[in-house]
C-alpha cells in the first residue's frame, strides 16, 4: 500500500511527491552477464535450489529465499533475475546467484548489470470514471472492459505504462530507474483526480 | 416522321430516321442531317410470360473501390473472404461494407502476413460495428471466428488499431461500450415487452452513476434479470446467460453487486418501492 504524507514511519518528501502518495516498488527486473560459458546440465544437478527443463525452456530456473527472487541462467553466461522489491535488493540477489555458480566451479564474473524493468503499484483512495478518462485521453489509452477490466495508459514521457483501475489502483510499469515512475505517477495523479468518480 | 430545319431547302421540313444506320435524313432533298445516333432503347423485348432464366444483358456490375483495379479485370477464382460469417449475425450491409474496407487497408499494408487471419477478419468485423455504433460482444464475434479465441481477436484488434491509426497519422475512434448499447438486443433475443425493454434501458443508464465494478455486459444481463422478475414474464437465469452470453454465475454476482442500488436505479413508473422488496436476497 501507499504511503501517505505524514504518516507511517517516514513522512513523504512533499518536494518530490507533491500528490503525497509514494509508488510502492513491487517488482524489479535485471540482466547481468556472467561472461563465461555454462554447463546447464551439472548446474542444475549440483546445485539444490535449481530447476531445469530443457524441453520447456532453455534455461536454468534458480531461486534463492533472500532477497526472494528468481533467476533465469542460459548457457551463454547471461542472467536474468526477476523479484526483487528494490534496485539494491536486485543486484545483491544477483551477485549471490553469480557467487552459487562460481562455487559450482564455473569462473563467473559479474559484468553489464543493468536494470531493466521496475513496476510500480499505489492507491489513490478515491474510483476513477475509466470512461471519461479514455475519451479525452484517448491518443494514449485504450479502455475495453470486456477484454481487461483496467484502462491501458501509454504514457509517452516517460514512457511508461500505466493500468488504472476503478477502483483507483494503479500499476506502473516499463521504467528503467524508479523515478520514471515517481514522475509518471505524479503527471497522472492531477488527471485522476480529474475523472474521479463522486459518490451517490 | 418529326420536323427539323435542312440547311440545305432552307426550311423546316419532313425528316425520317433510319434506325439501322442511325441517320436522320431530310424527306425532300435526302441530307442526312445527323448521323451515328445511339439507339437508347431496349436491345429486344421482354414478356411477362417469359421464363426468367435467361437474361442477355451485355453490363456488369458497379466498379468495386475496395478491388484493386476497382473490379475491371476478370477474375478466375475468388476466395469469399469471410463473407459468410456476416450472414449469422444478421449485419447491415454499411458494417459489412465498412468491415471490408479496414480489412482491405489492413491488408494493402501488408503487414499482416503471418498474422490469425481468422482473428483478423472477425477484429475488422468487431471494428466495424464499433464505428457504426453497433458494437457487438467479443463472445458474439467469437462465435462466428472460426475457433479465433477472445484473446486473439483482442490482441488483433489492437494490431489494427495501431496499424490504421500509422496510416492515418492520428487515433481510430471508437469510443467505449456501454450496457445499453447491447440492452435492445439483449431484450429482444428474450422477447421481453417494450415496456419491460424500455425500464431495462433506463435502469442501466442510472447503474453508470454508481460505483459497480463489472463489465458492461455483466451488468446489463442483471438488470434484466431483475426486470424480468419485477414483470409478469419472468425468466430463468439460463434464458438470460443464453441470450446474453454472460455466466449464470456471473449475473448472481453481478445482482449482488447491483442489490444495494435497486431502489434508485429501477424507474418508480415501472416498480412501486413494496415490488422491489419481493426481490430476493442475493
Amino acid at each position: 500500500m501507499a504511503e501517505q504524507a505524514l504518516e507511517g514511519s517516514q513522512p513523504v518528501d512533499l518536494t518530490k511527491h507533491p500528490s503525497g502518495i509514494v509508488p510502492t516498488l513491487q517488482n524489479i527486473v535485471s540482466t547481468v552477464n556472467l561472461d563465461c560459458k555454462l554447463e546447464l546440465k551439472s548446474i542444475a544437478l549440483q546445485a539444490r535450489n535449481a530447476e531445469y527443463n530443457p524441453k520447456r525452456f532453455a534455461a536454468v530456473i534458480m531461486r534463492i529465499r533472500e532477497p526472494k527472487t528468481t533467476a533465469l541462467i542460459f548457457a551463454s553466461g547471461k542472467m536474468v533475475c526477476t523479484g526483487a522489491k528494490s534496485e539494491q535488493q536486485s543486484k545483491l540477489a544477483a551477485r549471490k546467484y553469480a557467487r552459487i555458480i562460481q562455487k559450482l566451479g564455473f569462473p563467473a564474473k559479474f559484468k553489464d548489470f543493468k536494470i531493466q524493468n521496475i513496476v510500480g503499484s499505489c492507491d489513490v483512495k478515491f474510483p476513477i470514471r475509466l470512461e471519461g478518462l479514455a475519451y479525452s485521453h484517448s491518443a494514449f489509452s485504450s479502455y475495453e472492459p470486456e477484454l481487461f477490466p483496467g484502462l491501458i495508459y501509454r504514457m509517452k514521457q516517460p514512457k511508461i505504462v500505466l493500468l488504472i483501475f476503478v477502483s483507483g489502483k494503479i500499476v506502473l510499469t516499463g521504467a528503467k530507474v524508479r523515478d520514471e515512475t515517481y514522475t509518471a505517477f505524479e503527471n497522472i495523479y492531477p488527471v485522476l483526480t480529474e475523472f474521479r468518480k463522486n459518490q451517490q | 416522321m418529326s420536323d427539323a430545319f435542312c440547311s440545305d431547302c432552307k426550311r423546316q421540313t419532313e425528316v425520317v430516321f433510319d434506325h439501322s444506320a442511325g441517320d436522320t435524313v431530310c424527306s425532300e432533298c435526302g441530307l442526312v442531317l445527323e448521323s451515328h445516333s445511339i439507339d437508347e432503347t431496349s436491345e429486344w423485348r421482354t414478356f411477362a410470360n417469359e421464363s426468367g432464366d435467361n437474361d442477355p444483358v451485355r453490363v456488369g456490375g458497379p466498379t468495386n473501390p475496395l478491388l484493386t483495379d476497382g473490379g475491371l479485370s476478370t477474375v478466375i477464382a475468388k476466395p469469399s473472404g469471410g463473407s459468410s460469417e456476416f450472414l449469422s449475425l444478421g449485419l447491415v450491409a454499411t458494417i459489412k461494407d465498412r468491415a471490408n474496407e479496414i480489412y482491405k487497408r489492413v491488408e494493402d499494408q501488408k503487414s499482416s502476413r503471418g498474422r490469425n487471419q481468422d482473428a483478423l477478419l472477425a477484429a475488422c468485423l468487431y471494428i466495424a460495428c464499433r464505428q457504426e455504433d453497433k458494437p457487438r460482444t467479443v463472445k458474439e464475434i467469437c462465435s462466428v471466428a472460426n475457433g479465433a479465441t477472445k484473446k486473439e481477436i483482442g490482441r488483433a484488434k489492437e494490431y489494427i488499431v495501431k496499424q490504421l491509426g500509422l496510416e492515418q497519422g492520428q487515433s481510430v475512434e471508437m469510443g467505449t461500450i456501454h450496457a445499453g448499447d447491447f440492452m435492445r438486443r439483449f431484450c429482444s433475443n428474450l422477447g421481453m415487452t417494450n415496456q419491460a425493454v424500455k425500464a431495462a434501458q433506463e435502469a442501466v443508464q442510472k447503474s453508470e452513476e454508481f460505483d459497480i465494478r463489472r463489465s458492461p455486459i455483466s451488468i446489463a444481463a442483471a438488470v434484466i434479470y431483475i426486470i424480468t422478475q419485477l414483470s409478469d414474464d419472468k425468466k430463468p437465469l439460463k434464458d438470460i446467460s443464453v441470450a446474453t452470453g454472460v455466466a449464470e454465475g456471473t449475473i448472481r454476482n453481478s445482482y449482488k453487486d447491483l442489490y444495494p442500488h435497486v431502489s434508485k436505479i429501477i424507474p418508480s413508473w415501472y416498480a412501486k418501492e413494496d415490488d422491489l422488496k419481493n426481490l430476493c436476497s442475493p
